[in-house]
């Protein structure tokens, strides 16, 4: 049993996993944002940092 | 990050979120989403209220179920997850409204000492519309955070 204390302790949460979510997994949820964030991204482009965007 | 947050469920490539809000008008169902941007390694990052009857999200309602910092602190552990599954992933947030995004700031400023400990904050600056170190008191367009 999971108790508040240890919840709101670790930085790293606990999570429960529900397969019920895979069903929204190749949806879109917020078409909205995402349109809002590609059109940003665009424009402004990316921070310059020596971190590296690609994997 | 140790504020109250709510418990949280999450599928296996931790993209979806799913918590419940509980305060005065009731249980609310909320649903975080990370979504592939098309820019490589770069995911927006959206919750808002889930309908269980019309199977519909809406971002843009107020829920004023007094609970809006721990709904905050709630996604904001979710970056957590997400960038322990993901780590070298980049995290893009800007609000649904102006007003939104201003909350997001004071959920960052709030925060700030933790979350700069784990994390590179960047702030779109609105009137120069670039890349910024995120710096308290400034005003920003959309957020950008990776982990170090």
């Amino acid at each position: 049993m999971t108790t508040i204390e240890e919840l709101n302790q670790s930085k790293i949460p606990i999570i429960v996993f529900d397969r019920k979510l895979e069903q929204f997994r190749d949806k879109v949820l917020f078409p909205a944002k995402l349109k809002k964030a590609k059109e940003i991204l665009a424009r402004a482009g990316l921070p310059k940092t020596k971190k590296r965007f690609a994997h | 990050m140790n504020k109250p947050r709510y418990l949280y469920k999450s599928e296996e490539f931790m993209m979806i979120f799913e918590f419940v809000s509980e305060g005065p008008k009731g249980q609310i169902k909320k649903m975080v989403q990370y979504t592939d941007t098309g820019t490589e390694n770069v995911f927006n990052l959206a919750f808002g209220d889930y309908n269980e009857k019309t199977k519909n999200i809406n971002d843009l309602s107020i829920a004023n179920n007094g609970d809006s910092t721990k709904v905050l602190a709630t996604v904001a552990s979710t970056v957590y997850a997400f960038t322990e599954k993901y780590p070298n992933a980049w995290i893009f947030a800007t609000g649904s409204t102006a007003v939104r995004t201003r909350l997001y700031r004071m959920g960052i400023t709030n925060n700030i000492e933790d979350i700069k400990a784990d994390f590179d904050v960047y702030g779109l600056t609105t009137d120069t519309n670039t890349w910024v170190e995120f710096i308290i008191g400034e005003d920003y367009e959309a957020f950008l955070i990776t982990k170090k």
